[in-house]
């Protein structure tokens, strides 16, 4: 394509070095939906806000939480359709992976190579950077013993990557962040991870929650999974 | 095979070609061991072509003298043939001479020259002569055209690369540096040919169902069969 | 004459009781000509595991270095020692990329896992197709032969000593029976704690 000798890209420095369109892209992330992301000593667990704009949408068809293998999940704040792109490409880097080793992708691998996309996209021409976070978890053997340990990471429009105990992203996260750093322990059980996790999200939520405007997704020993609207519930009712 | 398919340039329109391929393989192994004063000859019981099994109880071994049996596997048909006419100058010899038996070795030579008469069009088959002659055993082996070489032990037929360097390593002590000792007894001859044997229906397809050993000795020829896997 | 069979050579691996060995012949030639009998066909991938290719030399070569910069890549990449399953498996993928232009040649895996240091042999055809049994592996052009031997010499549960007594039997002796493998073999013992290489003197002709 004769144009593509001019598809220079859109993310360029400015005069004090900044890259102001991966500035923007944050500040997309900040305005999305606030998602927490917790670590426990046996598991992970995620919760999300996923609210509808009207009573008319289905709520039940539209998922922020994803598998990317069995024991790998993902989630997000920021732009929706952004999100599914990066989780097309995630699960089939994960089963590439597979197709060559025949062995699942370790996390942080995937986080590594994910991360590798978003950032292809702050350098490529004809692009922008994505307008997401993401959050991405899984439990893998560790590399000394044969206990199985749970792996948090966050992942940046900019390609950055880090390893949390716990997170919190989106709108309110800087207040997320302050309540997560009083009620996190390292011992914490994953009952117990999953209970914070939604009392974070109950700090900055507006209006009633309830088991069909939040969405939970829970790592353990046995693999990943979101759980139904009826779980969810059931930790609604202890949580005062 | 050589046709007319090789030579396009030849081939004219609707002219139809036909072709006949007497031959056919139909497997099985034979392993002959001589003794001082005695031979093991044996033979799988397996009649096959391709994929296809026809007889799971199928003879290859044919006793020729009261000292002399011979092995033969390859094309069936072939075998039979060579081996009823072999069997009838053996019977010829015999009457011609005053009903005496006919020696191995005179056996051995009828063989090769049998087969080498039949130099451009042969017998699809691997042959192994098995015997005593003066007291002492022997093992001939052939090709399909009557080339004739005498050994202590032989594997031939389908599984004859399998078998043979077992045998080396075991008879010919192959690649040893202190020999063992062990005489090898008519019970030692059996047992190794019953284990090549049970090695071999592991690997090849066209090997198995059993196994029979004819033994041969100054009090002439005693039969054995020792199944083998059926698969 | 298939091109497989063009310079000769074999390999075979064996499992024995947490041990595991692999031998090579040392024979490189065209066809029926010896060009040199130092030619190893077995070479180190890790502390514990050990590649053997029969088949077309220039392959054999081209195939070993292009797995090693795959593998170097994936130790510095997860930053961590390749079991040999996962070798395998990338070994597999490798050869099936080459599908319908193959390298000419028939791996053997022989290794222990860097973990638990369990006995691992693997064999493949051309194209990658996996062979993982409990006993031993063959390739290369004396392979009849190798399976007549391995069948009969192989038992379960060896130890080291009585696996290099089994292993070198079964080539030298099977190799003695075909004409374009042998002059000279090596065997490779590997073990837990160490691997005990060995150059077998044997006939030359």
């Amino acid at each position: 394509m004769a144009s593509e000798r001019y598809s220079f890209s859109l993310t360029t420095f400015s005069p004090s070095g900044k890259l102001v369109q991966i500035e923007y892209a944050l500040a997309a992330v900040s305005a999305g939906a606030s998602t927490v992301g917790i670590k426990s000593a046996n598991g992970i667990v995620f919760a999300t806000e996923n609210k509808q704009k009207s009573l008319l949408y289905d709520e039940n068809s539209m998922h922020k939480i994803e598998n990317i293998t069995d024991n790998i999940g993902m989630v997000y704040s920021g732009m929706g359709p952004d999100y599914r792109l990066l989780v097309r490409q995630a699960r089939k880097i994960a089963q590439n992976y597979y197709m060559i080793y025949n062995e699942s992708i370790p996390t942080s691998q995937l986080v590594q190579r994910i991360a590798g996309v978003m950032q292809e996209y702050t350098q490529s021409g004809g692009v922008r950077p994505f307008g997401v976070s993401l959050l991405i978890c899984g439990m893998e053997p560790c590399p000394t013993s044969n206990k199985m340990i749970p792996l948090l990471f966050q992942c940046d429009p900019s390609g950055a990557y880090f390893a949390w105990k716990a997170t919190a992203m989106g709108k309110n996260s800087v207040n997320g962040k302050t309540f997560l750093e009083k009620r996190y322990s390292d011992d914490l059980e994953l009952d117990d991870a999953a209970h914070i996790a939604i009392l974070t999200l109950k700090e900055s939520f507006e209006g009633q929650m309830n088991e069909t405007n939040i969405e939970v997704g829970i790592c353990d020993a046995n693999g990943f999974r979101r759980l139904d609207p009826a779980t969810v519930k059931d930790y609604l009712a202890n949580i005062p | 095979m050589l046709g007319i398919n090789q030579f396009p340039e030849y081939q004219v329109p609707g002219a139809v070609q036909h072709q006949f391929n007497p031959y056919e393989n139909n497997g099985g192994s034979i392993v002959a061991i001589a003794g001082d004063n005695f031979a093991v000859i044996g033979a799988d019981t397996r009649l096959s072509a391709g994929y296809n099994i026809f007889t799971r109880n199928h003879s290859k071994l044919f006793q020729l003298t009261s000292s002399a049996v011979l092995a033969s596997c390859g094309n069936w048909c072939d075998s039979d043939t060579l081996t009823s006419i072999l069997q009838t100058r053996v019977r010829q010899y015999s009457d011609t001479h005053e009903n005496k038996e006919i020696s191995l070795n005179a056996i051995a030579q009828l063989l090769s020259t049998m087969m080498y008469g039949r130099r451009f069009f042969p017998y699809y088959v691997s042959n192994i002569l098995a015997g005593i002659y003066e007291g002492k055993g022997y093992v001939y082996s052939y090709d399909p055209i009557g080339h004739c070489e005498r050994h202590t032990y032989r594997a031939g037929g389908s599984s004859s690369a399998l078998l043979q360097p077992i045998l080396d390593n075991q008879i010919g002590l192959k690649n040893m540096e202190e020999k063992p000792t062990i005489p090898l007894t008519v019970d030692r001859a059996v047992k190794l040919v019953t284990d090549t044997f049970i090695s071999a229906a592991e690997r090849d397809i066209y090997t198995g169902d059993g196994v029979k050993i004819s033994i041969i000795t100054e009090n002439g020829v005693e039969e054995r069969q020792i199944p083998l896997r059926k698969d | 004459m298939s091109i497989m069979a063009y310079n000769g050579g074999c390999v075979v691996a064996m499992k024995g009781k947490e041990c595991v060995a692999i031998a090579t012949d040392l024979r490189f030639g065209l066809q029926a000509q010896t060009i040199d009998t130092n030619f190893e066909k077995v070479f180190p991938v890790n502390k514990h595991m050990y590649l053997g290719l029969a088949g077309l030399q220039t392959d054999i070569i081209t195939v070993y270095k292009r797995l090693m910069f795959r593998k170097n890549l994936y130790e510095i990449r997860e930053n961590r020692v390749m079991q040999p399953e996962r070798f395998a498996a990338m070994l597999s993928s490798f050869l099936y990329e080459h599908r319908f232009g193959p390298y000419f040649i028939e791996p053997v895996i022989a290794g222990l896992d860097p973990k638990t240091f369990k006995p691992f042999i693997c064999n493949m055809d051309l194209i990658g197709c996996a062979n993982m049994p409990d006993d031993f592996v063959v390739a290369g052009t004396c392979e009849e032969q190798l399976f007549g031997m391995c069948e009969t010499l192989w038992r379960e549960n060896m130890e080291p000593d009585d696996l290099f007594e089994t292993i070198s039997q079964a080539m030298l002796n099977a190799f003695d029976r075909d004409a374009i493998s042998g002059w000279g073999a090596k065997v490779y013992i590997i073990e837990k704690d160490k691997v005990t290489i060995r150059k077998l003197k044997t006939r030359m002709d």
